[in-house]
């Protein structure tokens, strides 16, 4: 293996373990906490963190800007609540058809942005998350719009559903890591940092951008299918740009194109706007104004700086 | 007839929706970045003209400038404290320039709205008409005095804007940064203190429009959403960084979106936009006047 | 010598008994979840905020309920469902209130019935309108807000007396708005089936609606219902003055959403809201209690603007709470529910108690007075509006004003 490769696959696998410890502590949190309000904030921001990271992917690793996980995220939820609500389709099939159709919606979107880069893209992501959030929110036959839809659910305890969600977590880490370990993840930095250079080199840029998208979009939407059922009902806020916003924040502040980073940008992100709730009323401009400082001062994010510090030692 | 009434009336809302592209078209065609918080410019501008000609009981005529003034502020303090680490050579979020920008134009955003809702209050106001001349016929259409003139203002800010992009030292400094960060810089130009111009004639336009059409749309901390995602339509379906684009594009988008929603459905009007967004950019994504051979 | 000591220590001693629990009184938590920042309705949310406020302020004053205070712990749920069934949960679980109260949006507050049934406490819906939140049945909701059955039937009931042929409605994108326009339409359909109805629904968020109303003027309605909430609401009102569509001697605007009494209503629409019908629910003609009448002083006094029936709303709401604690005598929560349901309501418009028909009418105040008003001057008091249905009467359509042109 050349140095280089070895310098990547040190630095994923460094990252893929420090992810697995976070998860390891959280398994022991609630053996400390046993209320189900903490509990369901951090099963929240572990939410959060797989729409992250299914982000990351794609625009940290692959460099495609979606600005459309939120909205991939209400299409999965969406898919298991309407296949529940008209057609009496069992969570066993509604939770991996919404991984399915965000799969294929994402698919779509793929196609629709291969040819655009930078703010084209974004734009095009933009309206894209907007249009769908549009005719679902207005779609009050169909829908039943602003007032969501009820989605069954997998368990009443709070416990287990902890679980589940951490369950998930450390399986789409796994699968991430396997994808990055081999050649697709050193293709998908290719195509992010010099695509015609990629290309010219013999990679296909095409399938490489495509798969992210699937991917990604794929995991956004098993992220909302779990939350809608979790929550028993999804309504089309889910996908609302403030909520990708809240996700770019999350990854930025914590680090992007890094596993580590997303998952604590989530934890650290939705923990403390929930501390923040003592602030009262001032709680979202706090929030606001932390994005801001972050972003402006800390561009590694929170892991890069740890990371740095924590790998001083190694050669 | 009622097809000479929606045309009137998306002629007169396209003149509005320039306003509020146009500075986006500026800054979109220079730094080429997606900013969340244009709109709130627009809210910041429609917010001074109505506290400062209510509640300091300054005419209208005069609150105008007093908005303009705000807006240019505001977009001046954006580009110096936020703006700079995209281009300043700052060099760790080098390729990484989309997520700064959208992030922290996301918490400005954010922040700005949550500011004024808390510090104004969250009620609507309806801000006072420039001049005070009801509604009239203007042969079978319908206007109001505040409509016309608005308008007129705004058909002539933009006329300006295109004179002095055209023919001002400045303009001419514009449109290189524009074309080349680069090359213009090596030709002599300060790009940094042009980039801060151009936010700053941004800011301006935004918030005027804001002013103008405070009368029209009752401001209200989050009104910013609805000329944020248009504008973007509007620069999008103009072509990159053509001023002409946007203006005639905002008058397209005006009038389509009235046909469209009578004739097709009320409840999607605001996503007929976006349709058209994406339609642009599959089919012909310079848009109307955009520069064929630049790379998309 | 013991004795004369004996007597003041004693008398010292019971003194201290007596204070005790008062100094160790522990404040009763009622929990709030409103809107206190978009996209949520923030107005509503302040009024709601407010009336509460005043009530739990005079209470505590007069010594708390059951000898304890009363606090009131809010959360802001952003207009959102899914962040009202977040908060209600950390109200509940975390805050461990003992009752909920303050719902305003009707979509907020499905979500946060089913978090309060699950946990079995009381949740009194100020605010909620759509019938569905009663269709649903849970003993543990209490509705002492307006439901979409009465006022569609009132202005089904109203249009019929009018004697219009046209009537176009212009609806909210909302389970409210939706609910309300078709609802009316039914009933319509049986009492005056000649009446030509029919309604549009908006997009709340746009700001232009003057594509929806050209259509209109080639052909003017008799009666243009607004079953919507601002600031869409203030937006059609001021272009359907601009249009020159209504006010005019034959078109007249009906508000289906008793907004006409908003604190910012007249710094938003001016003149265009002269002349119109409001279905509204406080009227300083209707019977007035004392404390109603102390509230709207408190009101004045705080915030400078006229009491209304949101913020009476509020108020009720939290009014519901105390006398069911009071009834109860104690916090647990079944006590407490079993207490609400039983007793008689003395709210601040009447007494009633709750119905328990199944559907619309579960657990619902089903005869809130109403009354039917119509503005004739701008920024004009509640108290000079012309009266057109008084509370308990018959709507009389000679009353209407209507404009010269």
């Amino acid at each position: 293996m050349t140095a280089r490769r070895q310098l990547w696959s040190d630095r994923l696998r460094f990252d893929m373990g420090a992810a697995l410890a976070i998860c390891a502590a959280l398994a022991l949190v609630p053996l400390f906490v046993s209320g189900p309000y903490a509990l369901g904030i951090i099963l929240v921001s572990i939410y959060f963190a797989i729409i992250a990271l299914g982000w990351n992917l794609l625009a940290g690793y692959t460099g495609q800007f979606s600005l459309a996980p939120a909205a991939f995220a209400m299409i999965g939820g969406y898919t298991t609540a309407l296949l529940g609500h008209y057609l009496h389709v069992p969570l066993a099939l509604g939770i991996p058809a919404a991984i399915v159709s965000a799969a294929l919606f994402g698919w779509v979107l793929g196609k629709l942005v291969l040819n655009l880069s930078g703010p084209y893209l974004s734009l095009t992501t933009l309206a894209f998350a907007e249009i769908a959030r549009v005719v679902i929110g207005n779609s009050h036959e169909f829908t039943r719009g602003d007032q969501g839809m009820h989605v069954a659910t997998l368990t009443q305890s709070r416990i287990g559903y902890y679980y589940i969600f951490l369950g998930t977590l450390v399986a789409v880490l796994v699968l991430l890591y396997g994808l990055l370990r081999g050649r697709l993840g050193r293709f998908m930095m290719a195509v992010r940092d010099d695509p015609v250079g990629a290309s010219s080199r013999g990679i296909d840029v095409v399938r490489i951008k495509m798969i992210a998208f699937c991917v990604s979009c794929a995991l956004c939407g098993l992220a909302g299918s779990l939350y809608g059922t979790f929550s028993q009902l999804v309504s089309p806020e889910l996908g609302l740009l403030q909520q990708t916003g809240l996700v770019l924040s999350m990854v930025v502040i914590g680090g992007m194109s890094s596993l580590t980073g997303a998952l604590l940008g989530a934890l650290l992100v939705y923990l403390s706007s929930e501390w923040l709730r003592g602030f009262g009323d001032v709680q979202i401009i706090v929030f606001a104004l932390l994005v801001i400082l972050f972003a402006r001062y800390l561009p590694g994010g929170l892991w890069g700086l740890a990371a740095r510090l924590l790998q001083r030692g190694r050669a | 007839m009622l097809a000479l009434d929606l045309l009137a009336n998306g002629l007169i809302y396209g003149c509005f929706y320039a306003l509020m592209a146009v500075g986006l078209a500026m800054i979109f065609g220079v730094l080429k970045v997606v900013n969340f918080a244009h709109g709130e410019f627009f809210m910041i501008g429609a917010y001074t003209y109505v506290l400062v000609s209510l509640k300091l009981g300054v005419p209208p005529w005069l609150a105008l400038p007093g908005a303009a003034i705000a807006g240019a502020l505001l977009g001046w303090l954006v580009e110096r404290l936020l703006m700079r680490p995209l281009y300043a050579g700052y060099a760790s979020w080098g390729f990484m320039k989309d997520e700064y920008a959208v992030v922290v134009t996301f918490g400005l955003s954010l922040l700005l709205i949550n500011l004024v809702d808390k510090i104004v209050g969250p009620y609507s106001f309806r801000g006072p008409p420039l001049i005070d001349v009801g509604r009239f016929a203007l042969g079978p259409v319908m206007l109001t005095g505040q409509k016309a003139i608005a308008a007129v203002i705004a058909i002539a800010l933009m006329i300006a804007l295109a004179l002095f992009i055209k023919r001002s030292v400045w303009g001419l400094q514009i449109q290189a940064v524009a074309q080349n960060r680069l090359g213009a810089s090596l030709a002599g130009i300060d790009a940094t203190r042009t980039t801060s111009l151009i936010f700053i004639v941004s800011g301006m336009l935004a918030a005027l429009s804001g002013a103008l059409l405070a009368p029209l749309v009752n401001p209200s901390p989050d009104i910013g959403a609805f000329p944020a995602v248009k504008s973007y339509v509007i620069v999008v379906l103009g072509g990159m960084g053509s001023i002409w684009g946007a203006m005639i594009a905002a008058l397209i988008l005006g009038v389509s979106e009235a046909f469209f929603s009578v004739y097709v459905s009320y409840d999607y009007r605001d996503a007929f936009g976006l349709f058209i967004l994406v339609a642009v950019l599959l089919l012909r994504p310079q848009g109307l006047l955009g520069e064929k051979g630049r790379e998309v | 010598m013991l004795f004369a000591c004996l007597r003041p220590l004693a008398a010292l001693s019971i003194a201290t008994l007596f204070a005790l629990p008062a100094l160790a009184a522990e404040p009763i938590l009622i929990g709030v979840s409103l809107t206190q920042s978009p996209p949520g309705s923030v107005v509503q949310g302040t009024q709601v905020k407010d009336g509460m406020e005043i009530v739990k302020d005079l209470v505590n004053a007069k010594g708390g309920v059951i000898g304890r205070p009363l606090k009131l712990v809010y959360e802001d749920n952003q207009g959102i469902p899914e962040k009202g069934r977040a908060a209600v949960e950390k109200l509940i679980t975390s805050d461990k209130v003992v009752a909920l109260a303050g719902g305003h949006q009707s979509s907020v507050c499905l979500a946060e019935i089913e978090v309060a049934h699950r946990y079995k406490v009381p949740y009194v819906n100020t605010n909620c309108w759509s019938d569905e939140v009663r269709k649903r049945g849970y003993p543990e909701v209490f509705n002492t807000s307006p439901y979409n059955t009465l006022v569609s039937s009132s202005m089904a009931t109203t249009l019929a007396t009018m004697g219009v042929k046209r009537v176009v409605a212009f609806a909210e994108n909302t389970d409210y708005g939706i609910g309300q326009a078709k609802l009316t339409g039914e009933i319509l359909k049986q009492k005056a089936p000649q009446i030509d109805y029919k309604y549009e629904t908006l997009d709340r968020t746009s700001k232009d609606f003057t594509a929806a109303i050209l259509p209109l003027r080639a052909n003017p309605p008799d009666v243009i219902v607004l079953s919507m909430l601002p600031p869409a609401a203030y937006l059609v009102m001021n272009q359907i003055y601009e249009q020159g569509l209504a006010p005019s001697s034959k078109t007249i605007l009906y508000d289906g959403s008793s907004l006409a009494d908003y604190p910012d209503f007249w710094q938003n629409v001016k003149e265009a809201g002269k002349y119109m019908l409001s279905f509204a629910l406080y009227h300083p003609q209707m019977k007035q209690t004392p404390l109603a009448t102390e509230i709207a002083a408190e009101y004045k006094k705080r915030t400078g603007n006229e009491v209304n029936r949101l913020v009476l709303q509020a108020a009720d709401s939290l009014e519901l709470v105390i006398q069911g604690l009071q009834a109860a005598k104690s916090t647990e929560p079944d006590t407490l529910l079993k207490a609400m349901q039983a007793m008689k309501f003395d709210s601040l418009r009447g007494v009633s108690n709750f119905s328990t028909a199944a559907g619309y009418g579960f657990q619902q105040w089903l005869d809130i007075p109403f009354v039917i008003y119509e503005l004739t001057a701008e920024k004009q008091p509640i108290a000079q509006t012309v009266v057109i249905q008084a509370p308990g009467q018959k709507f009389d359509p000679s009353k209407i004003v209507r404009p010269a042109k």
